[in-house]
C-alpha cells in the first residue's frame, strides 16, 4: 500500500456550478445544515431539505451511485437509531432524527464531492492564517499536514508487515506482538523524518529570538 | 458546539514556535498513526454499531508517548483533516457529517483524552523517574482509565444524547459495551508506552526534565 489513492475517494472532477462555488460558501452550507438539524422540529421540513440537498448533489454531476456511496457508511447506524426511536418516541420523531442526520451527511458530502483534495488541504492550511499574529506559522502547518499524509501509507504498511511476521512466529493472537513493533517503527520513522527536515533547514521555527 | 474548536486546533501546531523539526515529525506521524489505526480493522459493537478499532489505543498512546501539547496537536491535526473530508475516521467515514452522527462525541473526546493522559503521563514519568517497580505502570494505567472514562466515554454519551436523542440512561447503557475493550486497550497502551520510553528514552522524559527545572 504505497499509493495515495485513498485520498481521492470522494472527489468527482467537474465544471458544474457547485464545483465553482468558493470553498467557504460550501462550508457555510454544511455549517448551516448542522445548525438547522438542531432547529428543525418537523420531519416533513427535514425531508424537504434532504430532497433539496440530494438535488444539489445530483446537479453537481456526481451521480446517484456516488450519493449512495456517501450515505452508505451511516445507514446501519441510522436504521438502528430509527427503529429504536420509533419504538421509544414514535414515528414522526424517529423520522426527524434520522432525516436530520442524513441532511448533515449529504451536505458534507456535497462539499467533499465537489472540492479537490488539494483545495481542501489548502483551505485547512489557510485556517492558520488568522492566527499568524499569535505566533502561528501557516507554512509549518502546511508542512505538518503534508508529512502526515505521506505517513499514512507507511503506518498501514507497518501494520501489514508486523502482522505477517507475527503470523510467521505463531504470535498472531498476541496483541502486544501485533502492535508494539508498529509503534516502535513509527516513532523511529517520525524521528528520521524530523532529522531529514532539519538537515534541509525545514520545519525549524523561523524567528529564533525566543 | 464543535465548529468553534476547529480554528483552535488549526492554531495549536503553530503556537509553540519552540517545536523543532523532530517534534513536527512526531506530531505528523502520530496523527498518521491514529488515522492508520482507525482504518485497519473496524468491528461494529454495541447497540448503536459504533465501531471498535485500534484507534482508541493509538489515541491513548499518542498521549502517553508525546505528552499533552504534542498529543493535542497530533490528535487535533487528525480530527481537522478528517473533518475536512479525508476518509480517515473509523470505517472510512469523513467530513463534517461525522459531527452529526452518534459517534461524534467519541471523536471529539479523543482530543481531550489524549491531552489529559499526556499531561498525567508527563507528571507520572517525572515523579517516578528514580523508582523502579510496579508503581509507574499502575499509575499510568490509572491515568489512562480516568482520561478515557471522563473524556471519551463522557463526551461519547453526550454525543449519543445530542445526536441520536437518547436519554442519559440509554446512552449510558449503549456506552457500557465499550468498557471491556477499553480496559484491554489501556493495559496494552501502558505496556507499549513503557516499551517506547525504554526504546526512546528522550521521547518525553528529557522534555519533562528541561520543562520543569524548578526544584
Amino acid at each position: 500500500m504505497s499509493s495515495h489513492g485513498f485520498l481521492l475517494a470522494a472527489y468527482v472532477p467537474g465544471r458544474s456550478l457547485i464545483h465553482r462555488v468558493p470553498l467557504w460558501l460550501k462550508f457555510l452550507l454544511v455549517l448551516g445544515c448542522g445548525m438547522a438539524s438542531f432547529l428543525i422540529a418537523d420531519w416533513a421540513v427535514s425531508a424537504a431539505v434532504l430532497a433539496m440537498l440530494c438535488g444539489l448533489f445530483l446537479l453537481s454531476g456526481a451521480g446517484p451511485a456516488r450519493l449512495l456511496r456517501a450515505v452508505r457508511p451511516v445507514l446501519p447506524v441510522l436504521l438502528a437509531i430509527g427503529a429504536f426511536q420509533w419504538w421509544q418516541l414514535g414515528a414522526p420523531t424517529a423520522a426527524r432524527i434520522v432525516l436530520n442526520i442524513l441532511v448533515c451527511v449529504v451536505a458534507a458530502s456535497i462539499l467533499t464531492a465537489t472540492t479537490s483534495v488539494q483545495a481542501l488541504l489548502d483551505g485547512v492550511a489557510s485556517l492558520a492564517r488568522p492566527f499568524r499574529r499569535f505566533g502561528a506559522d501557516p507554512e509549518r502547518f502546511a508542512l505538518t499536514i503534508a508529512i502526515m499524509l505521506r505517513s499514512i501509507p507507511f503506518v498501514a504498511g507497518a501494520y501489514m508487515d508486523v502482522r505477517d511476521s507475527a503470523r510467521a512466529r505463531g504470535l498472531e493472537r498476541n496483541p502486544r506482538a501485533l502492535v508494539l513493533p508498529v509503534f516502535i517503527s513509527t516513532v523511529a520513522f517520525a524521528r528520521q523524518t524530523g532529522e531529514a527536515l532539519a538537515a534541509r533547514g525545514l520545519g525549524e521555527p523561523e524567528d529564533p529570538e525566543d | 458546539m464543535t465548529q468553534t474548536d476547529h480554528p483552535a486546533t488549526a492554531r495549536t501546531p503553530r503556537r509553540r514556535s519552540r517545536w523543532n523539526a523532530t517534534d513536527l515529525g512526531l506530531i505528523a506521524v502520530f496523527a498518521a498513526l491514529v488515522a492508520g489505526s482507525a482504518l485497519i480493522a473496524a468491528i461494529p459493537v454495541g447497540g448503536l454499531g459504533v465501531p471498535i478499532t485500534l484507534q482508541t489505543l493509538a489515541v491513548m498512546l499518542t498521549g502517553l508517548a508525546l505528552g499533552p501539547a504534542r498529543a493535542f496537536a497530533a490528535v487535533g491535526l487528525y480530527l481537522l483533516l478528517g473533518l475536512a473530508g479525508l476518509p480517515i475516521f473509523s470505517g472510512g467515514r469523513s467530513g463534517l457529517g461525522v459531527l452529526a452522527g452518534p459517534s461524534a462525541g467519541y471523536i471529539i473526546g479523543f482530543l481531550f483524552a489524549a491531552t489529559a493522559v499526556g499531561w498525567l503521563a508527563a507528571v507520572v514519568l517525572a515523579r517516578t523517574a528514580k523508582r523502579t517497580g510496579k508503581l509507574r505502570p499502575i499509575l499510568l494505567f490509572a491515568g489512562a482509565m480516568v482520561s478515557s472514562i471522563v473524556f471519551i466515554h463522557g463526551l461519547g454519551i453526550l454525543g449519543m444524547m445530542v445526536n441520536a436523542k437518547l436519554d442519559f440512561s440509554k446512552a449510558f447503557l449503549a456506552d457500557l459495551a465499550f468498557y471491556p475493550g477499553d480496559i484491554i486497550k489501556n493495559v496494552l497502551a501502558v505496556s507499549i508506552a513503557l516499551a517506547l520510553h525504554k526504546a526512546f528514552p528522550d521521547l518525553l522524559l528529557r522534555r519533562v526534565r528541561t520543562a520543569d527545572p524548578r526544584p
